[in-house]
């Protein structure tokens, strides 16, 4: 069909075809035809022409057109045109309700209305009232007849139901539609006033609207009256005056079809607004909750199924608590007590966390509240006015109860039942105890402890599983709170030496899962006990390490051993042996998953690293590491032979990749791979476990020793060096294997005191010096080496120099074969940095003369990535160039090496200099993004401060067009640059460089700016 | 229909800055008031409403009084992406100008992510007061921001060179390295 046919269409056939099962784009394209007659000049025709037409939905599309109108073309109307309007809608409206049209085509023609209102309030004042004294008369009606008429209460009083119900729906939409535009805004602040003004009318209106319907018992009234009550109470300047209707608003309470609606306005007025309520207000509630009514609600609620009858009883009662919660914590009154006795009670409703029972979790969030109310009130009150603590604790009393029994697990079968949701609702439900019990501690401390101490003792001798799991989850929870205080230790004792730990060391099936889960985990959480308590140690590690071959369970034990061991590895040296003879003993007969295998590794170092004795040390840590180097030979041989792979062996099915399942059988080489970085990420644990978990005291003064590894030591880093070095060699091509390399480096850099990763200087330096550009992972190397660079400054001078002088020609050579300054943005950022770190403290090395091709490499580099789009590097070469400009190695002494320094530092800025003013005018005349503004004016504050030339070399940039952003210089004139540099050089890098930089950047971009960067 | 947050991470658009930027240094008690009176609300909205997996709560001092401006969360790892699993601890820093300025968002410890810098802060648009941080985005949105930056990071706002490099230059490894990650903070 033509576009001019289908504007040709009688419109009702049109509309109705909307409606039609029609295919997409033939409706799309009538939707399209009916938007543009709306919008056009002939929309006010069309709308009088079709609003009394006998279907509805063609009504509903003339109240959309006159919305519509009324929103794009008020502005063309005069005042009389307005009124005139104004008249016939209001007559529309009425006369649709005489005709039976649908409750949503008069709900539309009352949105036109008020759609008038806030494009004509000034000339509809009394809106309500003369919508009231129209409906009476039973037609629209000039608003000049409104001075002669009854007082509105009488007007409304004269209303038939369904007429008020009208009046109802138009005040709805008003309070709904005027609340929404933003009263502070001089726009609509004299509508507003003009809302505020209807507020009495809105209130005879709905006294009458709220009151029994027995003029007419078909048409109910209530309903509509509580949901522009509900609109209303949000604007702020209309709660005055509505206070008066609540207790009309409580009365709807009894009638049952009301319950729903008026609980929740009440409870959505009582959380939002609790001031809109007066004392006598409070008082009417609380006594509607001490009625057989009200008791008869919370026995459902408690008993009944909160799927089907909702929760909105509770809410209801939980809102008036959260309003009330000072006065109820403070008040030791029956009523007050009483009131809190029934909060508590809904943490004990019927059924299962969170899927049955729905009123738990809000009832749990008021009591979060009432505690933290507790604590900030024991922190503030003055003693003695603390009366009402006691009842308080007894409240506390009953909410921990009934959430200890709450939150226990369902057997496996129901769990399992459970939709995703309700099962992770289930687990933040118990999350959300554990934070509560946390804030009780605050307040019950050692009690609390004991509490569950008891409970879990009882639990214990009565087998009853499901409230032992529970008991042991809340002390787990109160763990961060108490495990490293021993005045605990009497209660906790009572636990771990308790039969609980034979039961968790028993087959499995003998206790349910999660108890064992929850059992370990307790281990884990009070780590700082066993520390203290080192009789009970073997014991749980056993328990620990029996749970690890549980598919389940072995990850979680892992991380334990691995916590266990390192905070008490002092006292488990003498069982450092029996430990690798049991980490050989599972390796044989079982292959561990590989985080879990690492963690167990990393426990076993951290004992022998706390070994005092360096020859028994020396020997459990080969003892150890003699068992990772099986798996690299293996690696290796398997990499060189890959006929050797045998599935069946045990050694090879560790290279096996059981958590990511190939479809593919794994080749040689795929299991020589993984062997290898398996064993390196062992190796990695290694060295962090054996890091020093003791902090010395810092001397600042005197100098660190230097390392002095005696024979076996020495023999054991070479051992270690050349192992990962073969490594790298054979499976040169991952990057994975360079990043582990990395880390077992840095893991030997932040130690202070010899050991087996903490390997001497000169070969770290060795290692670096081998590694190409076309290394794997080389960027990361270069990382690496900023983090030696850090450590040799922390450590004995001595080594410092020799490192730098062979590193410093390395790193640059790395970035001289960078085809382009941003072709790998990890080589960039870190060669900056690298020569960043150096020039820092020995600027004389970067000066030497031998260097000075490699320098000016660099130089021209890092202001090549300063002119570049790269983010990262470009603010490492900022940070270079802001620190290189402050240098200062000023001598006097034209003998002393500063002094030469200084002359070099000289020539080589009257160089550099222009070429580093050039770069920054030309990213601050907007070739650069906004964002890096700030960094940006950085070198240039230091370059101001520094150097007397820099007000000639930024003027010379400033005045040559080629280097600025094309277009900025017809946008700012060469006076207003050279006025930008008299600010700049003014400041003397004061902060407020950087808003006088922003300013330049917003001229030289335009009007555009906010667009481009 | 409610207003949507757009969230993209890092620099862009820039937007002109909601506030002065040299609006005086100096907290009002109101601005005081106002910053507590926000985070108690967004506390009570949190508690009432949050995403399944998260968690979000104010740390607490030494004697166990809340301190409502310094908030312990977890960030999840989207289901269906590489991140699945994964639970991320972030520190949620409220400054006294808050709701004014954002929050500050660090990972603990620091994350490999292009969009995270070396020191764990997260660089993400609406956490940013020059650019598309507006003082009625909540703590949740904060929060699915992050959750959503996870699997979907900007290339064009870097903040550390290792994972970004890594992202551009060798996706597999990229998605090795995140799976190896996710292994280390598994979800309990």
């Amino acid at each position: 069909m033509a576009d001019g046919a289908m504007e040709q269409l009688p419109l009702p056939t049109s509309l109705a075809e909307v409606e039609a099962p029609n295919p997409p784009e033939t409706i799309s394209r009538i939707q399209e035809v009916l938007h543009r007659l709306q919008r056009s000049s002939e929309g006010w025709q069309l709308a009088q022409s079709l609003i009394a037409h006998r279907e509805d939905n063609i009504r509903f599309y003339a109240a959309l057109t006159l919305i519509i109108k009324l929103n794009r073309d008020s502005a063309g109307l005069s005042e009389d045109d307005a009124s005139s309007l104004l008249e016939n809608i209001i007559g529309w409206t009425i006369q649709a309700l005489a005709d039976g049209a649908g409750s949503f085509v008069v709900k539309k023609l009352c949105t036109a209305l008020v759609t008038f209102f806030v494009h004509f309030s000034q000339l509809w004042p009394n809106c309500l009232r003369h919508f009231v004294y129209c409906l009476d008369l039973g037609r629209g009606s000039p608003l000049e007849g409104l001075d002669n008429a009854l007082s509105t209460d009488l007007l409304v009083s004269k209303l038939d139901r369904r007429k008020l119900r009208l009046a109802i729906w138009f005040a709805t939409t008003l309070v709904e539609e005027v609340g929404k535009t933003d009263m502070n805004a001089p726009k609509f602040a004299p509508l507003h006033d003009r809302l505020v003004k209807n507020g009495p009318d809105v209130v005879y209106l709905l006294a009458r609207g709220f009151s029994p319907p027995d003029d007419n018992p078909g048409v109910k009234t209530q309903s509509d009256a509580l949901t522009c009550f509900q609109r209303a109470s949000h604007v702020p300047d209309l709660v005055a005056p509505l206070r008066q209707l609540v207790e009309p608003a409580i009365n709807c309470f009894a009638d049952e079809e009301l319950f729903q609606p008026t609980a929740e306005l009440f409870s959505d007025a009582l959380s939002n607004y609790s001031s809109f309520f007066t004392p006598e207000h409070y008082a009417t509630l609380a006594t509607l909750f001490e009625s057989d009514w009200a008791a008869a609600h919370y026995q459902r609620l408690l008993h009944g199924n909160h799927e089907e009858d909702g929760i909105a009883f509770g809410l209801l009662l939980l809102a008036y608590g959260d309003a009330k919660v000072q006065d109820l914590m403070r008040s030791t009154d029956p009523r007050s007590q009483q009131f809190l006795e029934k909060l508590s009670g809904l943490l004990a409703a019927d059924g299962y966390l969170v899927g049955e029972d729905a009123i738990f979790v809000p009832a749990l969030e008021f009591w979060s509240t009432f505690i933290e109310t507790m604590i900030d009130s024991t922190y503030s009150d003055e003693e003695g006015t603390q009366s009402w603590k006691p009842f308080a604790e007894q409240h506390l009393k009953m909410v921990v109860m009934n959430s200890w029994r709450k939150i226990r697990w369902p057997p496996p079968n129901v769990f399992a039942s459970w939709d995703s949701a309700d099962r992770v609702a289930f687990g933040d439900a118990r999350k959300d105890v554990a934070d509560m019990l946390q804030s009780v501690f605050t307040l019950e401390g050692i009690s609390l402890v004991a509490f569950f101490a008891d409970l879990f003792l009882q639990a214990l001798g009565a087998q009853s599983w499901t409230e032992l799991e529970a008991s042991a989850f809340c002390l787990g929870a109160l763990a961060d709170c108490v495990s490293d205080d021993s005045k605990y230790d009497q209660e906790l004792s009572k636990i771990f030496s308790s039969p609980f730990f034979d039961l968790l060391g028993q087959a499995p099936g003998a206790i349910p899962l999660r108890l064992r889960q929850t059992g370990l985990g307790l281990i884990e959480r009070y780590r700082e006990y066993f520390e203290r308590h080192a009789e009970y140690l073997p014991n749980a590690l056993n328990l620990l390490f029996a749970a690890l071959g549980d598919h389940i369970l072995g990850g979680p034990a892992a991380r334990s051993i691995s916590t266990l061991c390192s905070s008490c590895r002092s006292i488990l040296t003498s069982e450092a042996g029996a430990f690798i003879q049991h980490y050989q003993t599972i390796r044989d007969s079982q292959v561990l998953e590989s985080l879990a295998e690492e963690r167990i590794v990393l426990a076993i170092a951290s004992i022998v690293q706390a070994i005092n004795d360096e020859d028994q040390r020396l020997t459990m840590f080969e003892s150890l590491y003699g068992i990772l180097k099986k798996d690299f030979e293996l690696a290796v041989q398997l990499q060189g032979q890959p006929g050797l792979l045998n599935l069946q062996q045990p050694d090879f099915l560790r290279g096996v990749d059981t958590s990511n399942p190939q479809t593919a059988a794994p080749t040689a080489e795929n299991v020589s791979l993984n062997i290898a970085l398996r064993s390196m990420r062992c190796l990695a644990s290694m060295a962090k476990g054996m890091q020093d978990s003791k902090e010395y005291p810092v001397d600042l003064d005197s100098e660190p020793p230097a390392l002095d590894p005696n024979g076996r030591l020495a023999a054991l880093q070479t051992d270690i060096l050349r192992v990962l070095i073969e490594i790298q060699r054979v499976f040169h091509t991952s990057g994975e294997v360079v990043e582990i390399i990395c880390n077992i480096f840095r893991a030997g850099f932040s130690e202070t005191l010899p050991g087996p990763f903490v390997f001497p200087p000169g070969a770290v330096t060795e290692y670096f010096v081998q590694q190409r550009f076309e290394t794997a992972r080389i960027g990361t190397l270069l990382s690496t080496a900023c983090s030696f660079v850090g450590s040799l400054y922390r450590g004995p001078k001595v080594y410092v120099r020799p490192q730098l002088e062979r590193l410093l020609p390395w790193v640059i050579a790395i970035l001289q074969a960078l085809p382009a300054p941003d072709a790998d943005t990890e080589i960039s950022v870190n060669g900056i940095n690298f020569v960043d770190k150096v020039a820092s403290k020995y600027l004389d090395i970067l000066f030497q003369p031998h260097n000075s091709s490699l320098l000016e490499f660099f130089f021209l580099f890092s202001i090549k990535v300063l002119d570049g789009k790269d983010p990262l590097p470009k603010f490492a070469s900022t940070e270079f160039w802001a620190n290189f400009l402050s240098l200062k190695p000023s001598s006097a002494d034209p003998s002393s090496p500063a002094f030469s320094i200084a002359d070099t530092l000289t020539n080589a800025m009257t160089h550099l200099g222009p070429l580093v003013a050039r770069s920054l005018v030309r990213n601050l005349s907007g070739h650069a993004a906004r964002s890096e503004i700030d960094k940006l004016c950085e070198p240039l504050k230091r370059l101001v401060v520094t150097r007397p030339e820099a007000q000639e070399w930024l003027r010379a940039a400033l005045l040559d067009d080629g280097c600025l952003l094309p277009g900025a210089a017809e946008r700012v004139s060469a006076e207003e640059r050279v006025a930008f540099l008299r600010k700049i050089v003014a400041l003397r890098g004061a902060r407020t460089t950087n808003q006088v930089a922003r300013e330049f950047w917003m001229a030289c971009r335009g009007a555009q700016f906010a667009y481009i960067s | 229909m409610t207003p949507v947050v757009e969230v993209t991470s890092g620099h862009r658009p820039a937007i002109p800055p909601t506030s002065p930027p040299n609006s005086s240094t100096l907290i009002s008690p109101d601005k005081m008031s106002l910053c507590q009176n926000r985070l108690q609300e967004e506390r009570k909205q949190w508690r009432k409403d949050h995403p399944f997996g998260f968690y979000a709560k104010p740390q607490k001092n030494a004697q166990g009084v809340l301190d409502l401006k310094v908030w312990e969360c977890g960030i999840p790892g989207k289901e269906k992406t590489i991140w699945e699993g994964g639970l991320f601890k972030l520190i949620v820093t409220f400054p006294d100008e808050y709701p004014t300025k954002p929050p500050k968002c660090k990972f603990v410890p620091p994350l490999f992510h292009p969009n995270v810098y070396p020191s764990g802060t997260v660089c993400l648009s609406i956490l940013n007061e020059e650019e598309a941080w507006k003082p009625a985005i909540t703590i949740k949105q904060i929060l699915l921001g992050v959750q959503d930056l996870l699997d979907d990071p900007n290339p064009e706002s870097p903040a550390q060179a290792e994972a970004y490099n890594m992202y551009k230059r060798d996706r597999a490894q990229y998605e090795r390295r995140i799976r190896q990650i996710v292994r280390e903070n598994q979800a309990p």
